[in-house]
């Protein structure tokens, strides 16, 4: 697996101030120092904004999901299981490493390397939660090798996990993006793990996810994939971030090309995670059909096309009203779940006259 | 243009959505009936299902959920899973057309007659003496339900099943209805299950039991939980709540209490825990000559022992740790459901509440010290409350006897951040607390903490729980052509009373000291449901004076009906044992503590009091305002006294997850041509709120503002008001989306000015949130327009 190769180590020339007299851009090579004047507050706002909602996995309570597992759910759902926890164990590692390799090299500002950090700890936070999820549900321990080697051994998902390290292998040749071909190249990189692993894979994860949830089943899963899909929300919303300030700094890279070769990306995301959605729904589970997943991932590929600017092709509709349950505010009884939706850190005074 | 855009988008999507798509692969696809042989899927079938259940519907279109369920179907599935999977098409579409909640309600309804009719249980009367038959009825309920067997399935109302919503039938169906012990299989239908509790409940008396029945089979009222679950059985522990005093400061004390706290939880019960009186670490063990590690190893193992017992995996048992803020371990005890540091000091699964003295708060007004003591030095503290409180504290504080000494204002803001971050750490206060309470006229009676919901307030000893029993008047219920029917609920708390009341003497008491303390004092807390409901259906603002009058007029009523009714049973059977020691003995009632109180008719009150005093009371205390989570959903209305939290919301339980639409305001806009898929689009990408929906009429707006819209003074003065005549205390959540110190601790100094007893959690919204993948991205943002009208509760800029 070409991940497994070391990594030569490369050494941009470290620059805080850029060498022509033009202002900097965000894909300018260099590792920039100077916050102030900060050049992308969102970047910064959004790394604070993801400190106030840390989450532990020591929060998240598993302990009716191995009951559930054993007791309320058939072979079929528990087959879809596997698979999926199969995926998670090792999606969210292949994410870390692309941060590290490619964006952090090339995102310069420090704001976003802020961000882009933080990120880095809730992707560990994520093979956390998974690695424990899978050693509750999977006591064996020949089982829990298996799951890990899921991404060499089982077709569908080691098929999903050649499909990113294609995207990663295509710019670990680039030391710093000098010219602007090397920059689309990056670009590339970006939306492919903004729409086609984050956006596309992880969407359709949380929906056998939310799909179970519904029927109240696996809470511990439910709970904390909650929370793992409002970090992803986040680290999605920074990278349409970046590639929006791009687009706006450096408009003659979007060109025809480049949206014809994220067409023709997603185009072959659809149909590795149609692949994936096959094997995990090959035994039935009423509620959830192949047909309906494959509409859903339409429909998903439609809302990142918009959100890039380019115009939907599937035209789908999302065909799961159970997706509709995750938009909407949550009210917990605590006698029931745990509430999840309380922030870390408060601020301001103390005060004794102020309006509430 | 933005606008212009959002517009075609959304035309476009309506389009898509109403227009069917045919199933996949229809023809290939075959249901596993129940006999094992194979049939193929008959749209026409479940069509004309569908269209029998939504008989009396209007907007139902059976097609559409016919093709759904198909949709989602695999080829094998079973009729089962048919059942079920129809159902949870309907249910889903509720967000689109409230009626939907209803057809989901029905289908399950008949799914749930199926099951019960398929084990031979064809009338009430036989589903008790299977239920007993399995061990699972007691000898008192079958006997009674075997001689009056005709007359109870008389009595049966089968249309009653038309009240439920959706997720209310799925609650009870899923964890409150009689199950057989084996197979699983329920062996009541929701009426079936209703007449069992009345015939549990009635008193062995026939017309008292069909009134039961028909209260609540109407939902005009509802026991609480553990009563729902456990009336009639051979284990009949039916209180909610029970309130142990703190441990001694012993180990024998300490690990008796683990027992006391697992053996209440397994029956239902929540549970309040004082710790003020185990010492603080660095104390002193003489037996041993070493040090004290203070209260949080022992609480470590009470999270523990808590997690374990889950309540017949109906659901999780609870508990709230209470501690004063002068003991010397409160600044850790304020880090124990902290997400991050030293796991063995932290305590997710345990509840925290801090008990506080008046002369707390002053301090933190004068911006004084605060001295912090070890219990095993000042153990007189506990027991103390009021003016001998601040004596006793100045006391020891002049002695030299602190441990260690800060800013009061250091610790308030410590209270305030733990508050804020984790919604624990409840602000309630025990000054106020003990010289409201109708049990503290006699020197040595103390209320030493509140409950798991902070809406309990009984005096308790070392060897007496204070148990209390409850159940919620569902207000919606009580609207009649005019308005508010005062009358009805009249007659429902006389109704109500009486059930709490024989509950005292019917229940299974888990520990003993429970059964002692209930025999005396006979306390019993009757709470209201919905009245958020009557403010929708009146078009009241929440914070209104109109909403503020009804809300207190309300209270007095259920006050003063409920003392009546006690009055009377002490008349039939004798006042309870300690009514020698309360404050109405001396004739004073609860807003004789509130200064500001206005009773609406001085007369009838006077002949209350003399009645009173020449019967007394059969319960020391009557009012208390539970959360009623549960039943709340199970009667459809809203939570107690609880303003909506969005138009818009997600309900999460052991059942799944539900999403539930305001339907008042779903009226509201039918009736103005403006409940549209657009619309729809727009109150959900507001996640709930209406107010930057300009279409809407203004003064609805102000109708429908969610908990987040309002000032939270207006709940804060909705409860003082209400207050004089709540003689235990009320649930009271406060609401900030994003909590800010400056605002909380105003108010809270400003709840306890108002002389509030307890107040409860502080809720906020998360700080970022998981991105909407069902509403089309390419609409506008509402970040902007909300921002500028409402930048405190704007949390898209954070």
């Amino acid at each position: 697996m070409p991940a497994n190769e070391s990594v030569p180590m490369t050494t941009p020339p470290i620059t805080s101030v850029p060498a022509t007299g033009a202002a900097p851009r965000l894909l300018d090579p260099g590792f920039a120092l100077t916050l102030r004047p900060m050049r992308y507050p969102a970047f910064y706002d959004m790394y604070r904004a993801a400190i106030r909602n840390t989450w532990t996995v020591e929060e998240v309570d598993f302990s009716g999901d191995v009951t559930d597992l054993r007791q309320r759910m058939s072979p079929a759902e528990r087959h879809l299981i596997e698979r999926l926890v199969a995926f998670f164990a090792t999606g969210d590692s292949i994410v870390s490493n692309n941060l590290v390799l490619n964006l952090y090299t090339h995102i310069n500002a420090p704001e976003a390397r802020m961000y882009l950090s933080r990120q880095l700890y809730e992707e560990a936070l994520h093979v956390q939660f998974y690695l424990t999820l899978l050693d509750t549900y999977l006591p064996d321990a020949r089982a829990r090798q298996d799951a890990f080697a899921a991404v060499e051994n089982i077709p569908s998902v080691a098929h999903k996990a050649a499909f990113c390290f294609k995207w990663m292998d295509t710019v670990r040749e680039l030391k710093s993006l000098d010219t602007q071909a090397q920059r689309r190249q990056f670009l590339l990189n970006v939306i492919c793990f903004a729409t086609c692993i984050e956006g596309l894979f992880f969407f359709a994860a949380f929906a056998y996810v939310y799909f179970l949830r519904a029927r109240g089943l696996l809470h511990g899963l439910a709970g904390g994939t909650n929370w793992v899909f409002r970090d992803e929300s986040c680290h999605m919303a920074f990278a349409f971030e970046v590639i929006a300030t791009v687009r706006h700094e450096q408009p003659e890279l979007f060109d025809d090309a480049l949206e014809a070769d994220v067409r023709a990306m997603l185009a072959d995301a659809i149909a590795c995670e149609a692949q994936f959605a096959a094997d995990v729904l090959s035994g039935g589970v009423a509620g959830l059909s192949l047909a309906q997943m494959r509409e859903y991932l339409h429909y998903v590929a439609d809302q990142r096309l918009r959100q890039l600017g380019y115009a939907p092709q599937y035209g789908a509709t999302n065909p799961f009203a159970f997706m509709d349950l995750q938009d909407v505010q949550e009210l917990t009884n605590f006698f029931e779940r745990r509430v999840s939706s309380y922030q870390v850190g408060v601020s301001g005074e103390l005060a004794f006259d102020a309006a509430f | 243009m933005q606008l212009q855009d959002s517009h075609i988008v959304a035309t476009q999507a309506t389009a898509q959505t109403f227009s069917l798509t045919p199933p996949h692969a229809p023809a290939g696809m075959r249901i596993t009936k129940r006999n094992g042989t194979h049939e193929a899927v008959d749209l026409g079938k479940i069509v004309r299902a569908v269209t029998r259940a939504a008989q009396g519907l209007h907007a139902i279109e059976p097609l559409q959920v016919a093709l759904k369920t198909i949709g989602g179907l695999y080829d094998g599935a079973s009729t089962r899973e048919l059942d079920e999977l129809s159902i949870r098409t309907a249910a889903a579409l509720t967000a689109e057309e409230p009626e939907y909640g209803q057809l989901a309600a029905r289908l399950l309804a008949q799914v749930i007659e199926k099951e019960v009719r398929g084990q031979d249980i064809q009338s009430c009367s036989q589903a008790i003496t299977c239920g007993a038959r399995q061990g699972l009825i007691n000898t008192r309920l079958a006997e009674f339900s075997a001689a009056n067997a005709r007359k109870l399935d008389d009595a049966i109302d089968l249309a009653a099943d038309a009240r439920f919503e959706y997720f209310g039938l799925r609650t009870l169906y899923d964890r409150y209805l009689l199950r057989h012990p084996e197979t699983r299989r329920v062996l009541e239908t929701p009426q079936y299950f209703f007449m069992r509790i009345a015939c549990a409940l009635g008193g062995g008396d026939m017309a008292e039991t069909l009134q039961l029945y028909r209260a609540l089979a109407d939902l005009d009222y509802l026991p609480s939980s553990p009563t729902l679950f456990n009336a009639g059985t051979t284990h009949e522990q039916m209180s909610s709540c029970y309130l142990l005093d703190s441990p001694e400061d012993s180990l024998d004390g300490i690990y008796a209490r683990y027992g006391d706290v697992a053996r209440l939880s397994k029956f239902a019960g929540g549970i309040g825990l004082g710790y003020s009186r185990v010492r603080a670490q660095g104390s002193l063990i003489r037996g041993t000559n070493g040090k004290s590690n203070g209260i949080v190893p022992w609480l470590k193992t009470l999270d523990a022992s808590v997690a374990a017992v889950n309540q017949g995996g109906r659901r999780k048992g609870a508990c709230c740790v209470y501690l004063e803020p002068w003991h010397a371990d409160i600044e850790d005890f304020l880090d124990l459901r902290d997400n991050t540091g030293d796991e063995a000091r932290r305590t997710h699964n345990l509840n925290l509440a801090n008990w506080i003295p008046d002369v707390f708060m002053q301090r933190v007004e004068q911006d004084a010290a605060w001295s912090l003591f070890d219990p095993a030095q000042v153990p007189q503290l506990v027991d103390l409350w009021g003016e001998a409180f601040t004596r006793a504290y100045e006391e020891a504080e002049a002695r030299g006897l602190a441990r260690r000494t800060l800013p009061a204002r250091a610790l308030y803001t410590r209270m305030l951040k733990t508050l804020a971050e984790t919604g624990n750490g409840w602000f309630t206060f025990k000054d106020r607390s003990n010289a409201t309470c109708n049990q503290t006229a006699a020197a040595g009676n103390v209320v030493h903490l509140s409950n798991l919901c902070t809406e309990i307030l009984e005096v308790n000893t070392e060897a007496e729980t204070a148990v209390c029993n409850l159940a919620s008047i569902n207000l919606a219920r009580h609207l009649g052509e005019d308005g508010f029917d005062f009358d009805k609920l009249a007659r429902t708390v006389n109704l109500a009373v009486r059930q709490l009341d024989r509950v005292i003497d019917l229940n299974y008491y888990p520990i003993p000291g429970t059964q002692r303390s209930n025999a005396r004092w006979r306390p019993v807390g009757l709470g209201v449901m919905g009245l958020q409901d009557v403010f929708f259906r009146l078009r009241l603002p929440f914070d209104g004076a109109a909403a503020q009058a009804l809300s207190t007029r309300i209270s007095e009523e259920i006050y003063f009906h409920a003392l009546g009714a006690s009055c009377d049973l002490a008349a039939q059977s004798g006042p309870h044992p300690a009514f020698a020691d309360t404050r109405a003995a001396r004739g004073e009632l609860q807003f004789d503590h509130w200064p500001e109180a206005r009773p609406q008719d001085g007369a009838r009150w006077d002949a209350l009091r003399a009645r009173i005093r020449e019967h007394g009371l059969r319960n020391s205390l009557l009012v208390a305002i539970a959360p009623t989570a549960t039943i709340a959903s199970i009667a459809g209305c809203y939570e107690c006294i609880e303003p909506q939290v969005s138009n818009l919301f997600k309900r999460e339980t052991l059942s799944g997850d539900f999403l539930v639409i305001n339907r008042y305001l779903v009226d509201e806009l039918k009736q103005l041509g403006q409940w549209t898929l657009a619309m729809r689009d727009a109150i959900k990408r507001a996640e709930g709120s209406i107010q930057a929906i300009g279409e809407i009429p203004e003064p609805l707006r102000q109708v429908y503002r969610t908990v987040w819209e309002l000032p939270q003074k207006a709940l804060i003065e909705l409860a003082a008001a209400r207050g004089a005549y709540v003689d235990q205390s009320q649930s009271l959540n406060l609401f900030m989306a994003t909590p800010n110190l400056g605002q909380m601790s105003s108010m809270y100094m400003y709840a306890w000015k108002r002389g509030l007893k307890t107040t409860y959690y502080l809720r906020s919204r998360p700080a970022t949130r998981i991105a909407q993948t069902t509403i089309s991205s390419a609409a506008p943002s509402q970040a902007v327009a909300c921002s500028l009208e409402n930048p405190e509760h704007c949390d898209a800029c954070q």
